[in-house]
């Protein structure tokens, strides 16, 4: 058993990329999303069945969060953004729970390690967040309009713009700290009791954790998708 | 940025994660989001269509049952006239050959009877005949002697006249 590290362990080198086992299993999570989609969009039916069913369910349910909050023409640009949010961290939380992970090494480092119990990739998702809603805002009022969100003439209101600007960077913080840390502190719980008691008594913390991973998906992917439908929106004239 | 050290952060790891991410929505996007969306979207046409061509078959089936019920009236309506005038019209025929059959039973009879007299006019003109020459005979017997032709004529009518 290792110790706890807050640094993802490197494996080795590619140049000058670190591949370090995080991004490793960022890697599998895509093949394992791309082939089921492939899977399951094979032969579109009209009437579904097995994959298609279930991914057309995913699909659907996100769908239809989007357009409530976003309506229908940006669900459009919003839809696959945020849905992707919610598969990768959804799917990574979850493969980071299948047997091997962290207990499987290479070269005395464990193999896979969830991937979200990494701070690199979370603050990555966050910022790329946080880039697409701006660049959102920015498309859709215009850059004169998106400066006014937070400039004014208006001390006071100079004041609050200023506090908003914080805000965002506050935003990709609590986004990234926030999967971060939830993943992280799951990952540590697990290995703590697996190694007090192995057999049962971790799998109350297994069935936790599967809760867990979800809810930090659907959290990640709301909070975009808020932020985005908000930041986009007009701002009322004063 | 000591914490961001801690944490073991590298930019070219969050580039390798963005990265990473974008190829990701490229796949989903390409192969899951358009496809499903697509599908979803068709079915919802067609379950929209397949209700209102419900709605139109139904509407039209209480049309045609309303025409149906007002076809089987108007027929029913129709046939108790019909059978009313041949009704009318058998009774007018029945009456009509009866009195013809009176007609033609009544010619029958007084035809029946007109012959019968004929007949017994002529069976009458025989008898006479008939009898005048028995007479004649029986007078011949008697007187023994032939009348002469004129004499035997007038005796024979005036006895016949007798007779009748």
């Amino acid at each position: 058993m290792h110790e706890i590290v807050l640094k993802p362990e490197i494996l080795g080198y590619f140049k000058s990329l670190p591949i370090t086992n995080t991004l490793l299993v960022g890697w599998i999570t895509i093949i394992v999303l791309a082939l089921f989609s492939f899977v399951a969009t094979r032969k579109v039916s009209l009437i579904p069945s097995g994959l298609q069913n279930l991914f057309e369910l995913v699909i659907d349910f996100g769908y239809g969060t989007v357009e409530e909050l976003s309506g229908e023409k940006r669900a459009k640009v919003f839809f696959p953004i945020v849905m992707t949010f919610f598969l990768f961290i959804l799917v990574s939380n979850w493969m980071g729970l299948l047997p091997g992970f962290s207990t499987i090494t290479f070269e005395h480092q464990p193999l896979l390690r969830s991937m979200n119990s990494d701070l690199n990739m979370t603050l990555a998702l966050a910022l790329i967040s946080a880039f697409l809603t701006h660049t959102f805002a920015i498309h859709y009022l215009g850059i004169l309009d998106y400066l006014k969100k937070w400039f004014s003439l208006n001390p006071i209101f100079l004041f609050v713009g200023f506090m908003e600007i914080v805000g965002e960077f506050t935003k990709i913080v609590s986004l990234s700290f926030r999967l971060f840390g939830n993943i992280f502190a799951g990952e540590v719980a697990l290995l703590t009791i697996a190694s007090i008691f192995a057999f049962v008594i971790p799998l109350p913390f297994y069935f936790l954790e599967i809760i867990v991973g979800f809810v930090q998906a659907a959290v990640f992917m709301m909070l975009t998708l808020v932020f985005m439908v908000l930041l986009s929106r007009k701002h009322e004239a004063h | 940025m000591d914490i961001l050290n801690q944490f073991g952060v590298q930019p070219i790891l969050l580039a390798a994660q963005v990265v990473n991410f974008l190829i990701l929505l490229f796949i989903l996007k390409r192969f899951m989001y358009k496809p499903l969306l697509k599908v979803l979207e068709e079915r919802k046409r067609k379950i929209a269509d397949g209700l209102k061509n419900a709605e139109e078959i139904e509407r039209k089936l209480i049309e045609t049952n309303e025409k149906m019920d007002l076809m089987i009236t108007k027929a029913s309506s129709e046939a108790q006239k019909i059978r009313d005038e041949s009704r009318k019209e058998a009774a007018v025929f029945i009456e009509e050959t009866k009195s013809k059959g009176e007609k033609i039973a009544a010619d029958i009879i007084k035809k029946g009877g007109e012959s019968l007299k004929l007949e017994k006019e002529k069976m009458e003109v025989e008898i006479r005949s008939s009898l005048s020459e028995l007479v004649m005979v029986a007078l011949q017997k008697v007187t023994g002697k032939t009348l002469s032709k004129k004499d035997e004529k007038e005796m024979i009518e005036k006895e016949i006249k007798k007779l009748s």
